[in-house]
């Protein structure tokens, strides 16, 4: 990996939790992400917003290290993506499940949580707490092949968050995830922000976008637009998010 | 008959697949092509020691002149006999040198001429009742055999581990004996005059030759599907990627397969042994200890193998056929049925590059022979080298799968 010693900051000077600059990604002719910005500050719930097939995930996935960059740079709390440093402090949930199926849960948790060399008592600690989180303590010893699919996809995040990352990195946590347990999870999601934690969200759901500090809007793989969500309907002379979106896509569509 | 429409459909996805098209025309024709070439059951280039300690000459009295000395060179006919390509002859300096070169596994057989050979030979024959003439100096003379005593005694020392092969090869050593001493006629030939020494005694049967190359071909074909199926898995399910977001290195994520199934191999090794041995009464002479040292450090390195097969293909379906595919070479020529000394040149050339082959050697050496692994350490130090590069090769396609591409 090439590394270049300067730490990206934002124009206040403040160090960014994630920066992305020109990031780039082929597969084959098709470009799924075509030269994206990003910077989010330490503490923020950002939302990645956009259609299926827009590149969100390819985003995430590049951010993480998971997936290496045709172009542009990544640094995560001002170090170079991949690196050692950064993935102690970092979670990703991915869009598939993602867990042993033939294990139970707590196994899951306890196997990802021993990647991180946390203490056994820690983990122990942990992992029923996270079970409680995503309400499957009842379930723990179960199998997860045997469970449905939104308790998977509870299990997964779960199985994310079990070293308390600093930086988060959720791509479509709620999907499938029954609506009274997804206001639940948002909240948890919220007062992570307050603890300093960094979260980016893909959804393409407007309620959750609108409980995000800010919003990135991805539309064929690259982002279209950018702000809280007053200053998306600001730019957008719009009264909700939907029409805001309209505009930006019809806005879009003329220029190009 | 919605068959037609399933059928349909079924051979459309494999068409989509080209990965897949590919292999399923390519396994066919590699099974074939390498069984022709590589089946002859005629043992190629056996390495035979020869221990030429006769000076080639015959002493024999006259009729007419008195004693006269004739140059017969009889090794030398013999190693004109011996058939094309059959046999690669060592020159060894001493019997005992040439049987050490058998017990040792670096020659197939050998064969002590020793001094007077010829001369033993000649009035043997003469002895027999063969009148016959000479010319001497330009005047033909009746020969007659010397009063002296003589053995025309010739000492074989053969390595019969593999019933086929020693069957083969001691044909062809008696028709090159026969074909040497026929000239002098008398009665004499092969049988007479050779003195075979089996080092196994002839103790070792077909299936006792086979079952260590079948246990070598068993591992392998276990182990490398089993690695390269559960990586697959976890790369299309996402642990993996869950695993590589985390602090951990590929290869620590690689070793730890190998540790795994390594212990998983150690114990099917135990239980083919045990079964081999218990039910079938298997030779297995040198102790299973060293028999399963040799298959665990044989299958670490086909972990790797796994590993870069589950990082080339997208799916367990065409994992299976890469394995199949990779292995098919290995059973036909890394001597699980037939030994590499009846392949040509070029196929043992290839057969020589395939570690199962000389897991194969190493199995055989521990298991007919029993003499340890001392005996081995050629083998060993193969099977080690190939575990080293293929973890490494695993480890790298594994970074530059996940993190490249």
């Amino acid at each position: 990996m090439r590394s270049t010693s300067a730490t990206l900051f934002d124009s206040e000077g403040e160090e960014l939790a994630i920066a992305a600059r020109g990031v780039v990604k082929r597969f084959g002719s098709r470009t799924a992400v075509s030269g994206i910005d990003l910077s989010v500050s330490p503490g923020m719930v950002y939302g990645l917003l956009g259609p299926n097939g827009a590149g969100k995930s390819t985003l995430v996935r590049m951010l993480c290290g998971v997936l290496r960059p045709d172009a542009g740079r990544i640094q995560i709390l001002g170090w170079h993506v991949p690196s050692l440093r950064v993935q102690l402090q970092l979670g990703y949930m991915p869009q598939e499940v993602a867990l042993y199926g033939d294990l139970t849960v707590a196994q899951n948790l306890r196997m990802f949580a021993r990647l991180y060399d946390l203490p056994r008592a820690q983990i122990r600690e942990r992992v029923g707490e996270l079970l409680e989180l995503v309400r499957l303590s009842d379930r723990r010893d179960d199998r997860v092949a045997a469970l449905s699919g939104g308790m998977q996809r509870r299990a997964s995040l779960a199985a994310s968050l079990v070293h308390r990352p600093r930086v988060l990195f959720l791509d479509e946590p709620t999907a499938g995830v029954d609506l009274q347990l997804r206001t639940a999870l948002w909240d948890y999601f919220l007062s992570l922000g307050e603890q300093e934690v960094t979260l980016l969200v893909t959804t393409h759901l407007l309620e959750e976008a609108e409980r995000c500090a800010r919003l990135g809007f991805l539309q064929g793989g690259r982002l279209l637009a950018e702000g809280t969500v007053p200053e998306l309907l600001e730019g957008a002379h719009a009264s909700d998010l939907e029409a805001a979106l309209s505009t930006i896509l019809a806005e879009r569509e003329a220029t190009s | 008959m919605r068959s037609l429409l399933v059928a349909g459909n079924v051979l459309r996805r494999v068409m989509h697949d080209r990965r897949t098209l590919l292999l399923i025309l390519l396994t066919p024709l590699l099974f074939v092509l390498l069984y022709g070439y590589s089946f002859s059951g005629d043992p190629v280039e056996l390495r035979l020691a020869v221990v030429n300690e006769d000076n080639g000459l015959a002493s024999v009295r006259t009729a007419e002149i008195g004693r006269v000395t004739l140059e017969v060179g009889l090794v030398e006919r013999f190693l004109a006999a011996l058939p094309q390509g059959r046999f690669r002859v060592l020159q060894a300096a001493s019997p005992e040198e040439a049987t050490a070169l058998v017990e040792e596994g670096e020659a197939w057989a050998a064969v002590s001429f020793p001094a007077g050979f010829s001369n033993a030979v000649v009035n043997e024959a003469l002895r027999a009742g063969g009148v016959r003439t000479a010319t001497v100096d330009g005047r033909t003379v009746r020969l007659l055999p010397s009063d002296a005593e003589v053995d025309a005694g010739l000492c074989l020392h053969v390595d019969d581990s593999n019933p086929l092969v020693s069957g083969a090869g001691l044909v062809a050593l008696r028709s090159a004996v026969d074909a040497a001493v026929s000239e002098d006629g008398g009665g004499l030939d092969a049988q007479r005059i050779m003195d075979v020494r089996l080092l196994y005694d002839g103790e070792i049967r077909s299936l006792d030759y086979t079952a260590p190359g079948i246990i070598g071909f068993a591992i392998t074909l276990i182990s490398v599907m089993l690695t390269a199926v559960s990586i697959v898995r976890e790369r299309t399910g996402g642990t993996l990627t869950r695993m590589l977001v985390a602090p951990v290195r590929s290869w620590e994520i690689v070793v730890g397969y190998a540790v795994a199934f390594s212990l998983v191999a150690g114990l099917q090794a135990a239980e083919l042994l045990a079964v081999s041995w218990g039910v079938f009464g298997i030779r297995v002479a040198g102790g299973v200890g060293p028999v399963v040292l040799v298959l665990v450090l044989f299958v670490l390195g086909l972990q790797g193998l796994g590993t870069l097969l589950s990082m080339i293909a997208r799916n367990e379906f065409q994992a299976m056929q890469l394995v199949l595919i990779l292995l098919i070479p290995s059973i036909m020529l890394g001597g699980v049925f037939w030994p590499p000394e009846t392949m040509p040149r070029v196929i043992r050339g290839i057969a020589l590059v395939l570690p199962l082959t000389h897991a194969n050697v190493a199995l055989r050496r521990l298991m007919l022979a029993g003499r340890g692994l001392a005996s081995v350490s050629l083998e060993l130090a193969v099977l080690a080298g190939f575990a080293a590069a293929m973890l490494l090769a695993g480890t790298w396609a594994m970074r530059r799968q996940v993190r490249g591409s």
